[in-house]
């Protein structure tokens, strides 16, 4: 039973993916946590989805199919979250003939939803309560560098993991 | 636009070779949809099986549907290329790299992820989260024209969007459709 509530979750959030991998990660949030994931797990998972080849949010869902269901909980994830998209690209042909939508507009919404979707994403994900000061200055400093310059957000993530690692080992 | 049948047969990739170019690209490009497809393009062009125009265009297409950019746009250049089974090739050569990357990964965070420096590296990665949705948040704002009727209609969605997250496929779609109404009808 658990399994099928995963595949039917993510399912559902295979819906609703517009806009790339980062607009879904909040509901993916939202649906699993913490039901099969605990909250603090669930950022450094979607940080190293990020930082593993492949879309983060197919990531992000191999990933938590993974911790909850081994190897079949993940292909069963990445498997649901990828056949609304699959299914809605073979069924366009047949549906695109008979439907004719204003594509200016539909684009212009799809816009404001995808920007919504992502607002909703960095609520879910935003730290809620007491968080470690060093850790919120990695977290402002990131959002600095991938904003307002061309650096790379490998170098943001894995910085800061570096950076917190080494604090860790030096005991501070 | 042009179909299979009309395209010159000597630079028609076969099922299995299209499969290699998308799981190699796969395999190697780290970030995600934005960072792949520049690399599927200029693969692709490279062995002469499409041009740049044509491959941006069936990009075009692949945004306007849901799923990760990368999944979606190998299914689409796919199936231009090599038909069906073209679609399918390309598909299963995006996804199952970073499958098997995170299965890697998961069990080495399984076996290592008690050790506090791998507790600390984890968790510094995490902090950074928050962050870079913000960063990408700025620039998808920074590009677009905004009015007053666009700012609100995004903050009520994204509102109702966060106070009904189990209800968000509804409240999505929805949105999109009152949102297109009013778009139509703003034009008009």
């Amino acid at each position: 039973m658990g399994l099928l509530s995963l595949v039917w979750a993510f399912f559902k959030i295979g819906i609703v993916s517009f806009g790339g991998g980062w607009t879904i990660v909040g509901l993916i949030k939202a649906e699993t946590v913490p039901r099969w994931i605990g909250e603090a797990d669930f950022s450094s998972l979607v940080a190293i989805a990020q930082a593993t080849p492949g879309p983060v949010a197919l990531n992000a869902a191999t990933m938590v199919g993974w911790r909850s269901f081994g190897l079949l909980g993940a292909a069963a994830a990445t498997v649901s979250v990828l056949a609304f998209p699959a299914l809605a690209i073979a069924l366009a042909g047949a549906i695109g003939k008979r439907v004719k939508l204003d594509e200016a507009a539909l684009k212009e919404s799809l816009r404001t939803g995808t920007l919504a979707m992502m607002l909703m994403t960095l609520w879910f994900l935003m730290p809620k309560g007491g968080i470690d000061p060093l850790l919120a200055i990695l977290g402002g400093l990131s959002f600095a560098l991938v904003a307002f310059t061309k650096v790379n957000p490998l170098w943001a993530i894995f910085g800061a993991a570096a950076i917190n690692a080494l604090r860790s080992l030096l005991g501070l | 636009m042009r179909n299979v049948a009309e395209r010159d047969l000597a630079k028609t990739p076969s099922p299995g070779s299209l499969f290699g170019v998308f799981f190699w690209i796969s395999a190697v490009t780290v970030g995600g949809g934005y960072a792949m497809v520049p690399v599927f393009e200029s693969a692709l062009e490279k062995r002469g099986w499409i041009d740049e125009k044509e491959f941006y265009e069936l990009f075009a297409t692949a945004q306007s549907f849901p799923g990760p950019l990368a999944f979606t746009t190998a299914i689409v250049v796919g199936k231009r290329l090599c038909g069906r089974l073209g679609a399918w090739a390309a598909a299963v050569g995006v996804v199952v790299p970073p499958f098997l990357a995170i299965i890697l990964v998961g069990a080495l965070i399984g076996r290592f992820g008690e050790l506090p420096a791998v507790q600390a590296f984890l968790d510094g990665a995490g902090a950074t989260v928050p962050g870079l949705v913000a960063a990408m948040i700025w620039k998808m704002a920074k590009g677009r024209a905004w009015g007053l009727r666009k700012v609100l209609s995004t903050l009520a969605l994204a509102a109702c969007l966060i106070l009904a997250p189990k209800a968000s496929l509804p409240v999505f779609l929805a949105g999109i459709a009152i949102l297109y109404a009013t778009e139509r009808r703003w034009a008009s």
